[in-house]
């Protein structure tokens, strides 16, 4: 069937081809579909002249069954590392008669709905965002944190991380003083991450003395990146302090949700995701993490001390947005480095210093 | 398959969800690269066959169809992306999902990174190639373009590839 010119090298070369793309989409397990293609069906044949209308009804049933499923799936979600649920879980999750009959799971391994029998483990990994001093300020990095869950739940976790808890990298820091915490409450609407700061010190409506406004904005970023990265849901934040509404927290306008800043004005544009801080790796060894470059070029350099043991230059996916990067390191002496991984200065060194991210590493022999 | 049961519209959508979606889903996925929109495209594509059975009529036909309407609308989206990249807040959270596990992700986005470098017309060949093992003729079908060229984009496809994985590594 395959009129592919077949000769034995490229018989290898196919099957490594199929082996590799195989592998790249394998762990893709689509959520359950065919209610919401029904009901799409129905619509369109009934009324097909007036299909378009119809269509973007249907998108608006589609959005309010995303927004329910999203809730069963923060409601239900055992959070946890690696358990794979599969479908024979999501059957388990309580479904509305009607055409959303599935949860629209995300295909990640292990956000699958699974019923509460099953056992939530106690530990797992969530995303906090800390801040750096970058070139042009203070700005966000994220770091995974593998930790005890609080309160059987990843986004109260995660949040009381980003304001108690070091950064791994030495870089990075919080900025909410001493004493303060922060958690997920239940309030409606549904659609809204409520989080409530709590705090025994110094009351934290207004901006305290010695932080400067840039820095309050972005602590107040830090909660609402953190907050939606573990939910992995971009629902707009509103921010109640101890129990209650308040108008400024920190300084900042508070009284509405907000939805997360702009990126480009809220991240660090460089992160270095693998190695973390601190890691032990072998030769060689990938680098990846995210980068918003100019002309997505990324440039690093291995250091000991000030001297450079090895530099390259990789281009990120995309530019000028935060795109995957990663390149592999090889060839280095066993020993302990700092990596830095940097854009390159379109002005030529008149402008800003680049952005940049660093992790000490440790080459094993 | 001309001696397939007749189906109706909603039959053929059953029929065919069952078979074919995940497989779908995932051809999309080496195409667009993230799993969200993957599933938009191939349920959108469904509902299109859905509309269009009159006229398909055979399961054969349906299932090309299919291939065809998500290879496009993969395509049609990736032209949308480009334009609205500039335009929208990279949505950075879901990067990588919070507790998602990072090696598995990360030996798959090696392979999908690279696909998504190549030309559009060589990282469809491959797909198609490769993934559904559909033979030459086929593809040229799917993709309205000649038997030559499928074999151009294929051979370029690879080594293109070929180069960006060996970069990688």
């Amino acid at each position: 069937m395959n009129e592919f010119p077949d000769t034995p090298g490229r018989r290898g070369d196919d099957e490594r081809m199929r082996r590799l793309l195989d592998a790249a989409v394998s762990d893709v397990e689509p959520s359950e579909a065919l209610g919401s293609i029904h009901a799409r069906t129905k619509v369109s044949s009934m009324q097909r002249k007036r299909s378009w209308v119809l269509g973007a009804g249907a998108a608006v049933v589609a959005t309010a069954a995303t927004v329910a499923a999203v809730t069963v799936l923060s409601d239900s979600t055992t959070p946890g590392g690696g358990g794979d649920a599969g479908p024979a879980a999501s059957a388990g999750t309580s479904q509305s008669p009607h055409e959303s009959k599935q949860p629209t799971e995300k295909p990640s391994p292990t956000q699958k709905p699974s019923g509460k029998e099953s056992a939530a483990p106690a530990v797992q990994t969530v995303p906090v965002y800390y801040v750096g001093d970058t070139s042009r300020g203070p700005r966000l990095y994220r770091e995974f944190h593998r930790v005890d869950l609080v309160d059987g739940d990843p986004v109260t976790t995660a949040l009381a991380e980003a304001v108690s808890t070091d950064p791994t990298d030495p870089d990075y820091r919080t900025d909410w003083p001493e004493g303060v915490s922060a958690a997920v409450v239940d309030a409606p609407p549904s659609d809204v991450i409520t989080i409530d700061v709590q705090t025994s010190g110094s009351p934290l409506r207004e901006r305290p003395g010695g932080m400067s406004q840039e820095e309050a904005e972005i602590a107040v970023e830090q909660l609402i990146y953190t907050a939606q990265a573990a939910k992995q849901s971009r629902d707009p934040v509103q921010f109640f302090l101890n129990g209650g509404r308040t108008d400024t927290l920190l300084g900042v306008p508070v009284s509405e949700p907000l939805a997360q800043g702009d990126a480009t004005d809220v991240l660090a544009q460089v992160w270095i995701i693998e190695p973390s801080e601190g890691a032990e790796v072998t030769a060689p060894f990938e680098v990846s993490g995210l980068a918003a470059a100019f002309e997505a070029n990324v440039q690093w350099e291995l250091m000991q001390g000030d001297r450079v043991v090895k530099r390259g230059f990789t281009t990120a996916e995309e530019c000028c947005t935060m795109a995957p990067y990663s390149f592999k390191i090889k060839d280095v002496p066993a020993g302990d480095y700092t990596l830095v991984v940097h854009d390159s200065d379109p002005s030529g060194g008149e402008g800003f210093a680049p952005w940049q991210d660093t992790k000490r590493v440790t080459v094993l022999p | 398959m001309s001696t397939a049961p007749r189906w109706d519209a909603d039959t053929a959508v059953d029929e065919l969800y069952a078979a074919h979606y995940r497989q779908l889903v995932r051809l999309s996925v080496l195409l667009v690269h993230d799993v969200e929109t993957a599933e938009e495209v191939v349920q959108d594509s469904f509902v299109a066959m859905h509309d269009r059975w009159r006229k398909l009529r055979d399961p054969d036909k349906g299932l090309a169809y299919l291939r065809q309407t998500v290879v496009n609308r993969s395509r049609s989206v990736l032209r949308h992306r480009g334009v609205q990249a500039r335009h929208t807040p990279p949505v950075l959270p879901d990067v990588r999902g919070a507790d998602e596990e990072v090696l598995v992700a990360e030996r798959r986005k090696v392979v999908l990174d690279a696909l998504r470098e190549l030309p559009g017309r060589q990282r469809e060949v491959l797909a198609l190639r490769y993934y559904l093992d559909l033979s030459e003729a086929d593809i040229a079908e799917v993709l309205g373009i000649s038997r030559g060229a499928v074999k151009s984009h294929a051979s370029r496809g690879v080594a293109a590839l070929r180069h960006l994985l060996e970069d990688a590594s």
